[in-house]
């Protein structure tokens, strides 16, 4: 038996579970993304930049890809903090139903929720029709992909934030409170730095699909070039052009922004867990 | 600054939390409410912190009727069995909490609250740790920490509930002194709730005995140790030896011990605790009870004697200093009498 050079651990099954686990990522998510990089290499420099990073329409595209997801997740954050809240903290008649309504946009098909926010939105739509005697129109432009996105990332930040609070010691708020604190201030200054971890995870996991969300965006965006056509739409059309190679580039672009940001927002995560 | 509970009552759905229970605390005492989980304490202790509503029944804060106040108009220190640190501040911003949540005009100034956060810091030994994270510090640190972020308000009263529960027994010992010194220093108005009854009886200057709901008894430690008013106190109180006998005109025989008891006839049970048990190896008169020695533990200053007794087999238990052991040599399997040597009645 070799049981020199070793220390036995007390979980069994590291070797088998981290071989599958590399496995599997392998196959699933690195095996894939470097055919992305490969075939992207395929490009010369200055066709790469020129094709997918200071071609105008696909900038715009970026622009509006990142900043529509980014304000949605933002949304969400906040508002998702909110229904957790309400499902955490009190009960109430239909809190089943309304805790399974959360997850809904995770099973529609996007395409569904896309066409159905543009028959809401649109001028002649329920919510449309009251918002476009403001001067608000929503459907088919920016503001409408952001409605999309906000529907499709709403569960993220609601799960992520429901288990945080549900773990909140109710003496916290308690020991704050016979401490003097008002209500805004124990939410200030006690509740949101202890969840701030899970609603930064949930507004990451918001923001990356919103990201990458095609489906729901594609029926209610309207799609004009620099105006509303968001950064994956474009990779569709490249290809259908049988541009694979200026697909390739883009989604090259879009990964490695997507990562960085992914990456930036994680280390905030952690920073802000530093005292757990 | 007193506090006064009157005829409080508390029903969680059927459960009847407190029924009718008033309690008195002079200022500047330290009393302990005492009783099993179950009986109530802790829900009085947050009735009188504002944390938990009475369904019936008054709380006066120096004559005052603060039934309906706030938490936060009532300024009491609110000391929780799990400290309840936030965890994202240094020990130094959770002693300053209280401070610094306090609206611009009454708030202190910066320098101020440093001043007055690193005195209360020295008074509870932790001056040294206060750019610590709570759970960088030892269970009965974290604790300290939560005394004085309830003491940096400066409050009216301090509520404790189990504050020494989480801690293990050493720690316990060495911080209840310290709260007893603590007391001593700045007169609070304090209550703590406890299961631990040599923690009560050490500790308070007067001890409340709770139980399902009701105060059983309330005084003096020594007194409430040495009186109790009844069977549930006297057995909460200490280890004891039931002896099950019959009432005989207002009178109870043990063995050739006679008991005085109120009630005339009927059955009674009478007690005794292990240290008022003698051992007799001889007999010196009639009607002793006899029993045999089971088993002896013999370690530490007291040494503690199981006995059966021959006629009911009952299990007595008596507790000898190490010197009357050594000078009696009992051995196990020996056949011996008990005595009690202080009993008291309490009819069933």
């Amino acid at each position: 038996m070799d049981l020199k050079g070793r220390r036995r651990r007390v979980l069994p099954g590291f070797g088998i579970t981290m071989g599958f686990t590399l496995t599997y990522l392998s196959l699933m998510v690195l095996i894939p993304l470097a055919g992305l990089f490969i075939m992207s290499s395929r490009l010369s420099w200055t066709d790469f930049f020129s094709r997918a990073v200071l071609d105008p329409r696909v900038l715009a595209a970026y622009r509006l890809s990142f900043g529509a997801a980014f304000i949605a997740a933002t949304i969400n954050a906040l508002f998702g903090f909110v229904v957790a809240w309400v499902l955490v903290r009190y009960r109430f008649r239909g809190k089943r139903i309304v805790d399974a309504l959360v997850d809904l946009p995770f099973a529609l098909p996007t395409a569904v929720s896309g066409i159905t926010l543009t028959t809401l939105y649109a001028s002649t739509g329920w919510v449309g029709g009251l918002l476009a005697p403001l001067g608000i129109p929503v459907a088919y432009t920016p503001a409408g992909i952001v409605v999309a996105l906000i529907l499709i990332g709403l569960p993220f930040a609601v799960r992520t934030v429901q288990p945080a609070l549900e773990d909140m010691d109710v003496e916290l708020e308690e020991a704050a409170t016979s401490l003097g604190a008002g209500r805004l201030q124990v939410l200030s200054r006690v509740i949101l730095p202890a969840i701030l971890p899970s609603i930064l995870s949930g507004f990451t996991l918001a923001f990356a699909r919103g990201i990458g969300e095609f489906g729901s965006v594609y029926f209610i965006a309207g799609n004009m070039p620099m105006k509303t056509e968001i950064a994956p739409l474009l990779i569709i059309i490249k290809l259908e052009q049988y541009d694979s190679l200026g697909a390739a580039a883009i989604g090259v672009v879009m990964l490695v922004v997507s990562f960085s940001m992914i990456f930036i927002i994680n280390m905030l995560q952690f920073w802000s867990r530093r005292y757990q | 600054m007193a506090i006064e509970a009157r005829n409080i009552s508390k029903k969680f759905g059927t459960f009847q939390a407190l029924n009718n229970v008033d309690v008195v605390v002079p200022t500047g005492e330290l009393i302990a409410l005492l009783g099993p989980s179950g009986s109530g304490k802790t829900t009085l202790l947050r009735i009188i912190a504002g944390l938990e509503q009475a369904d019936s029944g008054a709380v006066y804060f120096d004559g005052e009727d603060a039934t309906d106040a706030s938490v936060r108009e009532r300024r009491v220190g609110f000391v929780f069995q799990h400290y309840a640190l936030f965890r994202h501040m240094s020990v130094f911003e959770n002693v300053a909490f209280g401070l610094r949540v306090k609206k611009r005009s009454e708030r202190p100034s910066n320098s101020e609250i440093r001043d007055r956060v690193m005195e209360l810091l020295r008074l509870v030994q932790l001056d040294a740790f206060s750019a610590r994270l709570p759970n960088q510090l030892s269970g009965g640190q974290r604790q300290r920490v939560a005394l004085a972020r309830a003491l940096a308000v400066q409050p009216k009263v301090l509520l404790l509930d189990e504050p020494f529960g989480a801690l293990d027994a050493k720690v316990r010992k060495e911080l209840r002194r310290w709260l007893r010194r603590l007391h001593d220093e700045i007169h609070v108005t304090s209550v703590f709730v406890t299961h631990d009854v040599e923690e009560a009886l050490e500790v308070a200057n007067e001890v409340v005995v709770m139980n399902e709901g009701r105060v059983e008894q309330s005084g003096p430690p020594d007194h409430v140790y040495e009186h109790p008013v009844n069977s549930f106190v006297y057995q909460f109180l200490g280890n004891v030896n039931l002896f099950h006998t019959r009432v005989r005109d207002g009178r109870v025989r043990l063995g050739d011990t006679v008991l005085e008891c109120n009630g005339s006839h009927g059955e009674a049970v009478v007690y005794a605790r292990p240290h008022d048990i003698d051992i007799l190896r001889e007999a010196d008169g009639p009607d002793l009870i006899a029993a045999g020695i089971l088993r002896i533990h013999a370690i530490g200053p007291i040494v503690r004697v199981e006995l059966q007794r021959d006629g009911d087999q009952q299990i007595v238990e008596a507790e000898l200093t190490r010197e009357a052991y050594a000078a009696q040599r009992l051995i196990v399997g020996e056949n011996v009498y008990i005595r009690p040597r202080q009993a008291k009645v309490y009819p069933k």
